[in-house]
């Protein structure tokens, strides 16, 4: 009866409580949008950092990170590749060598990180094939190719075909420069990466530091699953302790920031969106209780304990959340699904999504456990908003309540 | 003897300007009394009936219902005790607007946890009693004055209580409704030996009554019983 009651009572004034539930789930609909946008954002980061610069899984000698110096070739790298190549879960792998050293052409110099990739392997990591916006991609039957960015072509002025000139320090730290040839120009969309890196032949490179053929610097790797990142870098790096295997978050500690700080930000959105909705619900139930007094008052009169008149109060805000809870489920799952599919276009804001390494199209992502989380929030933030009302309400004097107008 | 009163007085704000409501109420009612408590605006009659019914505490004194001290009761006890022992009639009805005529009457069976058949066997009964058995499902705002107080009488019998209180029942009723009511009340009082007691200041209440107590400034002016 006290259920009966209790979700009557709420359509006395149905307007008031759509209002209540409008809130309930505009509330839920903007915690929703606010966790599938940041997700979405950080997606876009750090996918964007995997696919384009770091992979999942990177191994290196176990010096070579601290000072990039050439000398630092991975050992056993045929037993390693081998090893990698058995795994179940590999996408992809490439091998790279690495030159840290000047890009320069007739109207200027900058500081770069050169990788001799193959091109084919490449491809599948990083697929910096896709990235080409004129030219071609690097060709092995070409001599000393080299793809640059769009934003070091502008910086120095070239363009494809033009002749650049590499200098870096081979094996033995001699400097060592050699022309090559500018056989595409890639854009990234992340201009740090851009403005940082050029790409070559492995075989190229390795030929001027003076190592062997098969020499590789850096193993990049991509995993069909993600999570299973946790599990076999452990065992790789036990198997091959004469190498440093890492995944893309110890490599790239901005990207762990990055996710931890959208986390939290998420979060103060859900804490000021729940706030706002904490007061909006005493205050209806305020009203509720104000409105009722000499009812609530009889209720007591006749013989309705206090528990059952909290429980009533309570679960009439509940009731109100029942009902606004599955409508902003409802609307932010189906924005979810739409920004998902479709993405938001933030090409306003294209320049400066690009400088931190995003894509101007955010994909809308919501982890699952979200769908459950925020509603058990709301639910939880309802009975808080229910309790002080129903303490009000159970304070009534029944004689007082009952003289009131 | 199913009420009694022990120099009951009532003051209202006693700290800031006091008001003497009720001063030293010494009353005795036994089981089947159709009492009417009547006075002038301020005597002390709502006062008197509330502190009877446990919704108001005494200053000072002591009610004794069938032989047990309400006065110094715990809230929770009290609403237990009101809820088993006492029925109200209220001026202005006091429905549950959200429920029909048929819940409101079974609601306080309902919270003593009575069976469904046993609620509904009893509401039908007090309904075709009041004269409103087609009126079950009907909320109170779809009914008339004089319907709602007589939904608020059956209301009262319910929970088979030992007394029913009604403070002003005929204020708000038109003199059909009225004599309507008062016919109901005095039938049960004398079919089921339910004991009445009003507070009135309707003469048509006053006439049906057999014993009539006055109050004056707080005090039993005169407690007439008619033969």
């Amino acid at each position: 009866m006290i259920l009966i009651m209790a979700w009557r009572n709420i359509w006395r004034n149905p307007t008031r409580s759509w209002v209540v539930i409008a809130a309930i789930a505009l509330g839920i609909w903007a915690a929703i949008f606010m966790s599938g946008f940041a997700t979405g954002m950080m997606n876009s980061y750090v996918d964007g950092a995997i696919s384009n610069i770091v992979g999942h899984i990177q191994i290196h000698h176990p010096s070579f990170q601290e000072d990039k110096e050439t000398k630092y070739i991975i050992s056993e790298l045929d037993l390693l590749t081998e090893e990698i190549k058995n795994y179940n879960n590999l996408k992809a792998m490439s091998l790279r060598s690495i030159g840290t050293g000047m890009i320069a052409s007739s109207k200027g110099a900058r500081g770069i990180e050169i990788q001799g990739v193959d091109p084919d392997s490449e491809a599948t990591v990083r697929q910096l094939d896709t990235k080409i916006i004129d030219g071609d991609y690097l060709n092995v039957e070409k001599r000393n190719p080299i793809l640059i960015s769009q934003r070091i072509a502008d910086k120095l002025n070239v363009k494809i075909r033009s002749r650049v000139v590499l200098t870096f320090q081979d094996l033995e730290g001699e400097i060592i420069s050699a022309a090559f040839r500018v056989n595409g120009i890639f854009d990234t969309k992340n201009n740090q990466f851009d403005e940082g890196h050029a790409f070559v032949l492995r075989s190229d490179l390795n030929r001027l530091l003076g190592a062997d053929p098969n020499d590789a610097h850096e193993v990049g790797i991509l995993l069909s699953e993600k999570e299973e990142i946790k599990n076999i870098v452990p065992q790789w790096a036990s198997k091959f302790p004469s190498t440093k295997v890492e995944p893309y978050y110890i490599i790239s500690p901005d990207l762990q920031l990055y996710e931890s700080q959208m986390s939290s930000i998420t979060m103060i959105y859900l804490v000021v969106i729940l706030l706002a909705l904490i007061f909006g619900i005493i205050n209806t139930m305020l009203m509720t209780i104000l409105e009722r007094l000499r009812e609530l008052g009889m209720l007591m009169a006749i013989g309705m304990n206090k528990v059952r008149v909290f429980l009533m109060i309570v679960l009439e805000t509940f009731m109100l959340s029942f009902v606004g809870v599955p409508l902003g489920l409802l609307l932010g799952t189906l924005t979810i699904s739409y920004f998902g599919q479709k993405g938001l276009n933030l090409s306003a804001f294209s320049e400066s999504m690009q400088m931190y390494g995003m894509s101007d199209m955010v994909y809308f992502d919501l982890p699952a456990a979200t769908y459950w989380q925020v509603p058990l929030l709301v639910g939880i933030t309802a009975l808080m908003a229910s309790i002080y009302p129903a303490i009000k309400a159970i304070r009534l004097k029944p004689v007082e309540a009952i003289r009131k107008l | 003897m199913i009420i009694q009163t022990k120099g009951i007085t009532k003051i209202y704000n006693p700290n800031k300007i006091p008001v003497n409501a009720l001063n030293g109420v010494d009353l005795q009612i036994e089981e089947g009394e159709f009492t009417a408590i009547v006075g002038p605006s301020g005597s002390g009659k709502t006062t008197l009936l509330n502190i009877i019914g446990g919704l108001d505490q005494a200053t000072q004194g002591e009610v004794l219902i069938k032989g047990e001290n309400i006065s110094k009761m715990p809230d929770n006890q009290l609403i237990d005790f009101r809820k088993n022992n006492i029925g109200f009639v209220f001026q202005a009805y006091n429905l549950i607007p959200v429920l029909t005529a048929k819940e409101n009457v079974g609601f306080v069976m309902l919270l003593q946890n009575r069976s469904k058949e046993e609620r509904d066997q009893r509401v039908l009964e007090l309904l075709q009693s009041v004269g409103l058995e087609d009126k079950v499902n009907k909320r109170p705002s779809e009914l008339s004055g004089g319907q709602q107080q007589r939904v608020a009488v059956a209301r009262a019998l319910a929970p088979k209580p030992a007394f029913i209180l009604a403070d002003e029942p005929t204020a708000n009723l038109d003199s059909v409704s009225t004599n309507n009511l008062l016919d109901i009340m005095a039938r049960l009082n004398e079919e089921e030996k339910m004991t009445f007691i009003f507070s009135t200041h309707d003469q048509r209440v006053i006439d049906r009554a057999r014993r009539v107590i006055t109050l004056v400034d707080g005090k039993i002016a005169s407690d007439q019983v008619k033969s």
